[in-house]
């Protein structure tokens, strides 16, 4: 098993190098209460990098999830400020996604569009009409909301829960369900899969609807966890769940990763910021270390496919 | 006349193009203010040469089925070296602005470096870049540095005219063609055609694939460079954060123009048309009085749009002429 | 085809010198003051679009638009690029507008521009963040620089007693106005307060979200920390809200500069302390008047006090219209304000 998934391990390798380290120069990093709160801060990501996984595993991209991320928070927010019921809001704002997600489909599958230029277009649209519409302009939220009216900690387990148990059943689905091996078979050969039976762009739509759907849940996941919505949120939430779920081993070509190494390399990126406060770095140096990150990660995987020759 | 059929499709793309952006021309010509002075269209060539010359280089490398993400950050990186080596280093900014070209070609190297000889995808190896460039553009001025007060003769390269037309435009004229010569008469970019088209069939067919993708990049590095250093002439300063988002403003230039994000099909001119038609499209809006107030945030979305439209446009009669051929396909019953 | 391509361009480009509508050329002869019974057009520009804090900014200048029958045109950067101000400046340009009223995100950069502005004729009227004195006629001060640094680190030092470890989140590394206020933050500082020490600098890039994620890491890698300076606006509420998550509001003091409105909740319960900002609607309002005057040739350099409409006299110091000094946002006065 260690050869088959290399990548994943050796990701984990760095990772637990990297909190070593912080254990040994930085211990505050694990004191319980903040560690939880940074954790749940960052749960909504992990959701759509879950997400993210599962559309470049069906050998196509999504760029637009930050923006749909924002539309998303803002229609939960308006629901919510508008006195709806709590469980409307939520279901308006997965729905959102799930539109959002249907659109891209539609033109990927359906006019057989390519996906980065598809999402390339929604993403600007939606960030500009967004802008247009709500001109950046705070979302007062109703009492009831945030942390879903539970008690802090309880909410924050429940968030964490809640990215946690996403993770797992998309991995046991991709895993163990036809469905889910159709997605790694589209993404391989989208002809040969056909040839075998399944509908390579019925699963890409499902992929871009379910893709959106749970963006829309990483919005909610967002949203109850302050009393304010900021539209401009979501910026650059692409690039992050691209670079978590491509550290992570998921191959851009198609076909090729798991969710856990999504999960460590989704872990890797997301310390790395925080473990930079904790030890003092000046925050100028906060991209370039992320880009060597990501590079040396890829680079791994490269010289390896040196040495097999490929 | 016989032409082939991918001809004949680049044919249609382009024209199509081409009357969108006369329509746009026209349209604002009558409904904008001013629109059609020599100024303002000076103005619309000005302020478009940076992410014009990015999406004149980003088009073979997207031909030959790459992509790179990283050349916004690039301008920045480059910026910031010119200003530190002109204001620290001490050297006339000609000198500067030389090496800063050979600091360019250096960072599309590293592209190159990782794309083709460890075989790594594109689209991460230019995401990371894309961080780490802009990282080092951070680093090296603390974010806060900024280089200014760049003596006349080089702030003329940004704001001047020559013979009537911006001093810029003479730089994009030339490198727009010398880009299609190289794309549409040398052997260079049939290469990248090939490789884009079918990268293993290039490789049999004994094209040096990994020199050819290398060189691309490495051209996406010298001209970012050259955009910074315009960059810089027109706007007066050199910061970390300049060139920010103009990789996708490139991409987006590209796609319109008709190129295909898997490679194989596209053209230069299709390309410098899909970067005028955004240029004139934001330049427009804000001088027609019912979108002034909004246009920052229309033209983006108008740009959005239009992509899919256009893509949608090519893919219509495609999807015809499979539906003809699947029929011709279909198994006639005995 | 490169051959007519070439040629319908040529055709196309043609076609429009010829035909361009309405208005003198603007190259040829400077455009002067408004003529009399001419709508006057006031271009407006903030940093940016969709901030809360130039959104209240709009308010004021479209109701002093209203007031004074002039055209408002409301345009500023929606994306990251420095370069976009210029660009904007500019296309107005040859757009003819009479004046140009404008929140400089990059001294350096945008004087260029509106020194060639102002050779056309257009007046210019610079706020909120300065240009080069050299390339606006006024600048609407609401608060210099040096006033705001000082009273960011006088209120941190006020409610520590003078003495602990503080921390500072800003938008952006390169936002050329955060970096004014720190370095007078920093100089008032060692002046005045060398008990306070500054451990930390973490940039939000103007996102609530991502201010609420530094200052929870920052309260954990600091444990003595006393007080966050957060000199940008979405920040205030963001920090807020991890101090209170942290449980440690009241312990961690939070002041910034914000909007009344969003910061409305914090202050009430307390985790805020101050929130520091000015009449953000009157900033509008004061400078469109301004922008009018000064068209229309009433407001003259050398002036000392300058009447802004219906909000009355303002004093003049040399090309400076002030506004008045910072205002401080407390628990007490909050409910008084709606933007």
């Amino acid at each position: 098993m260690l050869k088959r998934h290399f990548r994943e391990f050796s990701v984990l390798g760095v990772l637990l190098s990297v909190l070593a380290l912080l254990g040994v120069f930085a211990p505050d990093f694990f004191a319980p209460q903040p560690l939880l709160s940074r954790l749940t801060a960052a749960a909504p990501k992990l959701v759509v990098a879950c997400g993210i996984a599962m559309v470049i595993i069906s050998r196509q991209i999504d760029i637009s999830v930050g923006s749909l991320f924002a539309v998303c928070s803002v229609v939960c927010g308006l629901v919510a400020a508008a006195k709806m019921p709590l469980p409307l809001a939520i279901a308006s704002a997965i729905a959102a996604g799930a539109i959002g997600g249907a659109l891209n489909g539609a033109l990927v599958a359906g006019l057989r569009l390519p996906s980065i230029v598809v999402t390339l277009a929604t993403m600007v649209t939606l960030r500009e009409g967004l802008r247009l519409a709500q001109q950046g302009v705070f979302i007062d939220l109703p009492d009831g909301l945030q942390w879903i009216g539970l008690p802090m900690i309880g909410g924050q387990y429940l968030v964490c829960g809640i990215a946690l148990t996403v993770l797992a059943a998309m991995a046991a689905v991709m895993r163990h369900l036809a469905i889910g091996r159709a997605v790694y078979a589209v993404g391989s050969d989208a002809e040969a899969a056909r040839l075998a039976g399944i509908r390579p762009r019925l699963i890409t739509f499902v992929v871009f609807v379910l893709m959106g759907a749970l963006t829309g849940l990483a919005a909610v996941m967002n949203v109850v966890q302050s009393p304010q919505v900021d539209p401009n949120t979501g910026r650059m939430l692409e690039l992050e769940a691209i670079a978590a779920a491509v550290v992570g081993g998921v191959a851009v070509s198609g076909g090729r990763g798991n969710l856990g190494g999504v999960l460590v390399g989704f872990l890797l990126l997301a310390c790395i910021t925080p473990a930079l406060t904790y030890i003092g770095v000046k925050p100028y140096w906060d991209k370039a270390i992320q880009g060597a990150v990501i590079l040396l990660a890829v680079v791994a995987d490269g010289l390896r496919n040196r040495k097999n020759g490929r | 006349m016989d032409l082939s059929p991918k001809t004949r499709m680049l044919l249609r793309h382009e024209t199509v193009l081409l009357a969108v952006l006369l329509a746009e021309l026209i349209f604002f010509g009558v409904a904008g203010r001013n629109f059609g002075t020599p100024d303002n269209l000076a103005n619309i060539v000005r302020h478009s040469v940076e992410i014009g010359l990015l999406a004149l280089v980003m088009m073979p490398v997207v031909l030959a089925g790459g992509i790179d993400l990283s050349v916004g950050s690039t301008v920045g990186l480059c910026a910031v070296l010119f200003g530190k080596l002109w204001r620290d280093g001490g050297l006339p900014w000609e000198v500067a602005a030389v090496a800063t070209l050979g600091i360019g070609a250096t960072a599309g190297g590293v592209n190159a470096l990782l794309i083709t000889a460890l075989r790594l995808p594109p689209l991460i190896v230019t995401l990371g870049t894309y961080s780490l460039f802009r990282g080092l553009a951070e680093a090296i001025t603390h974010g806060t540095d900024a280089f200014t007060r760049f003596p006349p003769s080089f702030l003329f390269l940004g704001t001047g005219r020559i013979a009537g037309i911006p001093a810029q435009a003479w730089i994009f004229m030339l490198v727009a063609a010398a880009m299609w010569l190289l794309v549409h008469r040398t052997t260079f970019g049939r290469s990248w055609r090939a490789i884009g088209f079918a990268p293993e069939g290039a490789r049999y067919a004994g094209l040096p694939v990994g020199r050819r993708l290398a060189f691309a990049h490495m051209l996406a590095g010298i001209v970012a460079a050259l955009a910074a250093i315009t960059y810089t002439a027109r706007f007066g300063t050199a910061k970390a954060d300049a060139g920010t988002g103009y990789e996708l403003a490139a991409i987006t230039a590209v796609v319109l123009g008709g190129t295909s994000i898997f490679g194989g099909i596209g053209s230069v001119h299709g390309t410098l048309l899909g970067v005028a038609a955004i240029a004139v499209l934001g330049n427009g809006l804000s001088r027609v009085p019912a979108t002034m107030s909004s246009a920052g945030e229309l033209s983006g979305l108008l740009t959005g749009v239009l992509l899919v439209l256009a893509l949608a446009g090519g893919a219509v009669p495609k999807w015809f002429a499979e539906r003809r051929s699947r029929k011709a396909r279909a198994p006639v019953p005995p | 085809m490169f051959r007519s391509f070439a040629l319908f361009l040529c055709l196309g480009v043609a076609l429009l010198t010829g035909c361009s509508r309405s208005g003198p050329d603007t190259g040829a002869a400077p455009s002067g003051g408004a003529p009399a019974g001419k709508r006057l057009t006031i271009a407006f520009m903030p940093k940016s679009k969709g901030n809360g804090y130039f959104v209240s900014c709009k308010q004021g200048a479209d109701q002093a638009a209203k007031d004074l029958g002039a055209e408002l045109i409301f345009d500023g950067p929606v994306s990251p690029d420095p370069a976009k101000q210029n660009e904007i400046i500019e296309n107005w340009i040859t757009l003819g507008v009479d004046v140009i009223a404008v929140a400089c995100e990059n001294k350096d950069g945008i004087s260029t521009a509106l020194k060639r502005a102002k050779d056309k004729g257009i007046k210019i009227v610079t706020f909120d963040s300065d240009a080069e004195p050299a390339a606006r006629d006024f600048f609407v001060n609401q608060a210099t620089p040096e006033g705001i640094g000082n009273a960011l680190m006088d209120e941190a030092a006020r409610l520590c007693g003078g003495t602990g470890e503080f921390a500072i989140i800003t938008a952006s590394l390169t936002a050329q106005n955060m970096i004014e206020w720190q370095k007078f933050i920093e100089a008032r500082r060692m002046a005045k307060h060398p008990g306070m020490k500054m451990v930390a600098l973490r940039p939000c890039d103007d996102l609530k979200d991502k201010a609420q994620a530094e200052a929870t890491t920052l309260l954990g890698a600091y444990p003595d920390l006393k007080l966050l300076m957060n000199i940008c606006s979405p920040a205030v509420p963001g920090a807020a809200e991890a101090v209170k998550q942290a449980g440690k509001a009241g312990k961690v003091k939070v002041i910034g500069l914000g909007l009344p409105n969003e910061n409305r909740r914090y202050l009430k319960d307390g985790t805020t302390d101050t929130v520091i900002l000015w009449k953000t609607v009157d900033l509008g309002y004061l400078t469109v008047q301004a922008a009018a005057a000064l068209a229309k040739g009433e407001l003259k350099a050398g002036a000392t006090s300058f009447k802004g409409g219906k909000l009355g006299e303002f004093r003049i110091v040399g090309d400076n219209i002030l506004l008045g000094e910072p205002f401080k946002f407390t628990k007490e006065n909050i409910d008084q304000f709606d933007f």
